[in-house]
């Protein structure tokens, strides 16, 4: 065999190689994919639709469900529960979490380096751990049942999230920066609010999104810490999922799962080339 | 830096003592407070509780299965999804969907699709001639289910993970191993792996962190059953607390977790970093 006939086999074989990959990376999205689409699919359809052997992919579609479901079980203001903890818990956590960031990648402290630890132990935190004392406190203080509540206890995982990533951030920044800044007579918080923030608009915006979906998403806070007036989203659907008394009431549990995770899926759409850079930051470094 | 060094002592550091505190105590329903100093005695309790033991057994089997499952798949389908075609971007974006549905939501979409009786995976298993499966019936099933929820849930974080590791891979290596001859095999096996072994073993701590929360997922889909084939850790405890008002024996529960976590934490952290230096 000659030297070239091999090469030209080997190569074939890579394209051969390279088709399989992608249609397998395709086919597995696909499959990923398929249950977000059957939740969506299901919850445009009519009861008698929904109970069918074998499963109904077409049909007439409805919004029934919606209609019907969201006066009954208080949708409409347990979403703006959700909306106002998620917007509190987040916007709280950058502002506290981004500073401490910025103290902790530039400047000289004693006990930077062991605090730095304590923050990512702190990711390792078992939430029941906390919400045991939680709910006794607040029950105390006659705090249950409050947004801020539960804006606070959010913030117990928010913010060494916050800190983490922006951290990271702050470090790949070059320090010349704020030192040139520094030079011609800004203060150090002069410099970070008129140089570094404005650099690192897009990274903050991104990490508040995720912190904003991380606060929507929650269920363990949610449930401990409220009952009707401040109840969140999370808490309405596992009440759905786990009623045993009334059997699956699919319709709704697929739309206000859609309702839920739609809005998600297009902030995270909108950042996501941020995520994979910022997700492998916070991995890999430190 | 002190404004969050307070916030996070208000609501991280005083919680954790708080529940310390509780532990030892006898807890008073009537004041909803601590109430007499008992010292270890609600630890005895909690350790000679075969429920407890059986709960961390099964977070153990479900940690044990679930994670290098959930590294393989994700390492994987990244290398997958990131061949070069004009639909990688569009691929890969799509793949970031299911991390940002919601757990709850996760755990009660494949409640439904994985029902016994109208589930849609049912009966796609018996065009292909297996089951009936009684996904939630059986406790080994249940248990399987638990894990393909978590699977789906967060392989693709996994796989975000995976992607910027692979991308920052310095080709040139790669062209000196196919120069000097490599196959395909040999340039994965001490070409790629040993490059990305510090970032698989950063991988695994980030997704061990989020693992020992498991809550929601079995919270919607099983509740701990069949029986309590699928009660994990952090449900038994919740159970304790809010359900059956055990606050002090359901506090002693959280703070041998705790410990047994921050332990593991800092055994899997001092690893990586090992690793790190060897690779």
């Amino acid at each position: 065999m000659s030297t070239f006939a091999t090469a030209a086999g080997l190569r074939s074989q890579t394209r051969m190689g390279h088709r399989i990959r992608v249609l397998a990376g395709v086919l597995i999205t696909l499959i990923f994919l398929f249950p977000v689409f059957w939740m969506v699919l299901t919850s445009f359809k009519h009861q008698v639709d929904i109970f069918t052997t074998p499963p109904k992919f077409f049909f007439t579609p409805t919004f029934a469900t919606y209609v019907e479901y969201f006066r009954r079980a208080d949708i409409e203001r347990r979403l703006i529960n959700t909306v106002i903890v998620a917007a509190g818990s987040g916007l709280l956590s950058i502002v506290v979490g981004t500073m401490a960031g910025y103290a902790l990648a530039r400047i000289r402290l004693r006990g930077a380096a062991t605090f730095g630890v304590l923050i990512l132990l702190s990711r390792g935190v078992p939430p029941i751990a906390l919400a045991v004392p939680m709910f006794l406190v607040a029950r105390q203080l006659g705090l249950t049942d409050k947004h801020i509540t539960l804006i606070l206890a959010y913030s117990t995982f928010l913010i060494p999230y916050v800190m983490w990533l922006m951290r990271s951030f702050f470090i790949s920044l070059p320090p010349e920066l704020e030192e040139s800044a520094m030079i011609d007579g800004c203060s150090r918080y002069g410099a970070f609010f008129k140089i570094i923030l404005p650099i690192s608009l897009p990274g903050l915006i991104s990490t508040l999104i995720f912190s904003m979906i991380l606060a929507w998403e929650e269920l363990l806070f949610a449930l401990v810490l409220t009952n009707r007036v401040a109840s969140t989203i999370p808490v309405a659907i596992a009440g759905i999922a786990g009623d045993t008394i009334n059997g699956a009431n699919w319709g709704a549990l697929t739309a206000v799962g859609t309702i839920t995770v739609v809005p998600v899926v297009i902030f995270a759409l909108l950042v996501q080339k941020w995520l994979i850079r910022g997700l492998a930051d916070g991995a890999t470094k430190g | 830096m002190m404004p969050s060094i307070v916030l996070l002592l208000i609501t991280l550091a005083y919680p954790i003592f708080y529940t310390i505190n509780i532990s030892f105590t006898e807890f008073d329903l009537s004041t909803f407070g601590a109430g007499e100093w008992v010292g270890w005695s609600n630890y005895e309790e909690v350790l000679s509780d075969y429920r407890f033991w059986d709960a961390l057994q099964v977070t153990l089997v479900y940690l044990v299965i679930a994670l290098p499952l959930q590294i393989v798949l994700g390492f994987s389908i990244a290398f997958l999804i990131n061949a070069e075609w004009s639909g990688r971007g569009a691929v890969r974006a799509l793949f970031i969907i299911p991390m940002v549905v919601a757990p709850v939501v996760a755990g009660g979409i494949w409640r439904m699709i994985l029902d016994p009786l109208w589930g849609l995976m049912n009966h796609a298993l018996q065009t292909i001639g297996i089951g009936p499966l009684d996904w939630f019936g059986d406790p080994h099933l249940a248990m399987a289910a638990v894990i393909i929820i978590d699977t789906w849930r967060w392989t693709p974080f996994i796989v975000l993970i995976a992607t910027a590791a692979l991308l920052a891979l310095p080709k040139d290596v790669f062209e000196a191993a196919k120069i000097d001859g490599a196959g395909w095999w040999a340039t994965l096996w001490s070409v790629a792996l040993p490059l990305l072994v510090p970032i698989i073993a950063a991988t695994f701590v980030i997704r061990w962190l989020g693992a020992v929360k498991m809550f929601d997922i079995v919270l919607a889909a099983t509740y701990g059953g069949p029986g309590k084939a699928t009660n994990v850790i952090n449900l038994f405890i919740y159970e304790e607390a809010f359900r059956s008002l055990r606050f002090a024996e359901s506090s002693a529960m959280a703070v041998i977790v705790l410990v047994l976590t921050m332990i593991l934490t800092g055994v899997f952290l001092y690893g990586s970093r090992k690793l790190e230096e060897q690779f």
